[in-house]
């Protein structure tokens, strides 16, 4: 798995985005509360100041107005604080510049906070009351805002700042958390593919950590020594099975031995140990799949051949069309004896199942990863009633109760299948029955020699 | 014969124990019954046996592990293991370490003593195995791989010609369909039907068309004998 389709770094990512996001919201009303604080106590200081030259003006009108605005005009920088009274022909009276600012209207009235606005002069913020005083003198009192600005343009920055670093942590921490969870979940899925592969004893090596992959891993080996534990129980338990009925069978066959005319008994009691060795082989062949496979290298053309060539007399004295067509050479992983029972099966069911007259066509071709045996006939094909049951233990058709048998046949070429990892499919066909099986193909081995 | 030949018995099942011990005496051979691996393995050091009957769950041990320490001890006798552990799974393991042949238990008088047979057959025919066997007018050539009936050459496919070889190597006995299939199929598994007996019915009629009289017998029951100098069937 690559880290960007990770769970692990898209949920850590999700995360981080929210606790990013949750954390500039606060960053806002932070931002919002400090600028509305700051621009209040800055409307204060105007304010006071509006009032101090409004006691003024109260008192002696221009005049007094006149020097209390030269007197802090003179102490003042413009960028603190701009005063301005002009005459009734705009020419200065006193203040700290030289000019009406553009754009800004004065009001009628007297010296009072109403109509403070915001404005800008020479690119400085300001907030002041602009008044035309009775009898047409032009005041401007207002503060210089550079300093509010200015904090709130540095808190701005710092918010940026901290959201760009949250960012990149995230993205950091992001990845580290998604590797190492990816590490430590890549050994589990290695370890689940082994054990699907067959290998049961497959385990992780090193000593658990105490955390919660630690505790899954424990989980996992616990449930994997229990499989092994049970598998080895079914074993133990189809030997004794075998053992422990078989012995008995044994002295019952050895008393009709010598008792006269057991024969119909006997060949009884040799059918019903029939299905057992049956059923024993198929638990076998699939206990044995989940087990580390035992398997050698087996020549499946020449297995094929073998068999085909068991079965191929009896399909012409029924009066069968028989049709083999083997490629040589051809080997898988196997077990030769199951792999020819298997084969052997098929063409028995085959034969079985034909009527005179029908045909039957074993294939065996190799392929990219596989190669594929198919058989098929042209006789009655699988009853309706059953389909893919017939694949299943004791499964048979209502239509076959008259034919030989105890639907076993099927249910053990599934299982030797399974053991060798080869894949069984039934393409459609028009009439009769068709199987395919597509078994993992080896190499030959290099060494062939011919004995003279 | 002065010396009778002896058949050693290592089984813990009295029953069982009985039955092999019967089919021996049948065969004209004297058994010794021995019940336990220890035993089994200490009798056969002792004394000299024409063939060790094996079983594999013994009290103390798998037979099939004893195999190995008997030829080590120098016994030369051939071994048929008689076991529970009849899978074919499990007969190839036994094969494959050293027995000579394997029954599966639960097993019918008949094989049993077609397989003794069989045994103490080969004991003899390893003296004799030269290119030819011959019976009357019936000459087998294993080199040349070619039957002939009197002057006539029979025409047989590789595994016609196997199978009137394992039949001459066993002339006189009974031969079972199991037999038949290990032997010259090498499978070890039963199939559903009887696919030996059309082969066997085809060698056969062969036969039978150049030789003018029957050479297999169908034995009631469990197989065939190859007799081609007994007369009827």
């Amino acid at each position: 798995m690559t880290p960007a389709r990770s769970a692990a770094l898209r949920l850590t990512l999700a995360v981080a985005g929210g606790i990013i996001a949750l954390s500039l919201l606060a960053m806002a009303v932070q931002y919002r509360t400090t600028a509305a604080a700051l621009h209040e106590q800055q409307r204060g200081v105007l304010a006071a100041d509006v009032a101090a030259f409004a006691a003024f003006y109260d008192q002696r009108r221009i005049i007094a107005l006149r020097e209390a605005i030269e007197y802090r005009a003179a102490t003042t920088p413009p960028e603190t604080a701009l005063f301005l009274l002009q005459g009734k022909a705009g020419e200065v009276l006193a203040g700290n510049i030289g000019r009406w600012p553009d754009d800004l209207p004065a009001l009628a009235g007297e010296v009072s906070m109403d109509g403070a606005r915001a404005f800008r002069l020479d690119a400085r913020p300001y907030l002041g009351v602009a008044r035309v005083l009775p009898g047409g003198f032009p005041l401007l009192i207002a503060q210089g805002q550079g300093q509010t600005e200015a904090v709130l343009a540095g808190l701005r920055r710092s918010i940026a700042g901290v959201a760009l670093a949250l960012v990149v942590l995230a993205l950091l921490a992001g990845l580290a958390v998604s590797r190492t969870v990816l590490g430590r979940i890549d050994r589990l899925n290695g370890l689940a593919d082994r054990v699907a592969a067959g290998d049961l004893g497959a385990r992780l090596p090193g000593v658990r950590r105490a955390d919660e992959f630690g505790q899954l891993e424990r989980h996992v080996h616990q449930m994997l020594d229990r499989i092994q534990n049970l598998n080895r129980a079914t074993h133990r338990l189809s030997d004794a099975i075998a053992h422990e009925l078989r012995t008995p069978l044994n002295r019952i066959l050895q008393k009709l031995d010598r008792s006269p005319g057991g024969d119909e008994v006997r060949a009884e009691m040799r059918a019903a140990i029939r299905i057992f060795d049956s059923l024993l082989d198929i638990s076998g062949a699939e206990a044995a799949s989940a087990d580390a496979p035992g398997l050698v290298p087996v020549d499946l053309s020449e297995v094929v051949r073998e068999v085909a060539e068991l079965y191929e007399p009896m399909a012409e004295d029924k009066g069968l069309g028989w049709h083999l067509d083997a490629a040589e050479g051809l080997w898988v992983l196997g077990d030769r004896n199951l792999v020819a029972q298997l084969v052997s099966n098929l063409l028995d069911n085959a034969i079985k199942f034909c009527a005179p007259g029908d045909a039957i066509a074993t294939s065996l071709a190799p392929g990219g990863e596989r190669h594929s045996l198919a058989v098929r006939d042209t006789g009655p094909g699988l009853p309706e009633d059953i389909d893919d049951l017939a694949f299943e233990r004791f499964v048979r058709g209502e239509r076959d109760r008259a034919v030989a048998g105890h639907g076993l046949g099927l249910a053990l070429v599934q299982a030797i299948a399974t053991r060798h990892g080869a894949r069984l499919t039934r393409p459609p066909v028009q009439k009769g029955f068709a199987i395919t099986i597509a078994w993992p193909k080896v190499a030959p081995p290099n060494v062939l020699q011919d004995d003279p | 014969m002065t010396d009778p030949l002896r058949i050693l018995i290592v089984e813990d099942d009295p029953e069982t124990a009985d039955a092999l011990a019967l089919a021996v005496r049948d065969l004209g051979a004297d058994p010794v019954i021995m019940r336990n691996f220890a035993d089994g393995l200490q009798a056969a050091g002792l004394a000299k046996f024409a063939v060790v009957v094996m079983d594999r769950m013994l009290p103390g041990g798998d037979g099939v592990d004893a195999i190995a320490k008997m030829r080590v001890a120098g016994s030369r006798a051939l071994i048929l293991v008689v076991s529970a552990l009849g899978r074919a799974a499990n007969k190839i393991e036994g094969l494959e370490k050293g027995a000579d042949d394997y029954l599966a238990k639960p097993f019918d008088g008949d094989e049993l003593r077609a397989r003794l047979r069989a045994l103490l057959r080969r004991n003899t025919m390893a003296v004799l195995d030269n290119d030819m066997l011959a019976f009357g007018d019936l000459e087998i050539r294993l080199q040349a791989r070619t039957l002939h009936v009197g002057r006539q050459h029979v025409p047989l496919s590789p595994k016609e010609f196997k199978l009137i070889t394992f039949f001459a190597r066993n002339a006189g006995e009974v031969v079972t369909r199991m037999q038949l299939l290990e032997n010259v199929w090498n499978l070890h598994f039963d199939p559903q039907t009887n696919v030996v007996d059309v082969h066997v019915g085809r060698l056969r009629r062969k036969l039978e068309a150049v030789a003018g009289r029957a050479v297999i017998h169908t034995e009631r029951g469990e197989g065939y004998v190859f007799a081609p100098d007994r007369q009827g069937a």
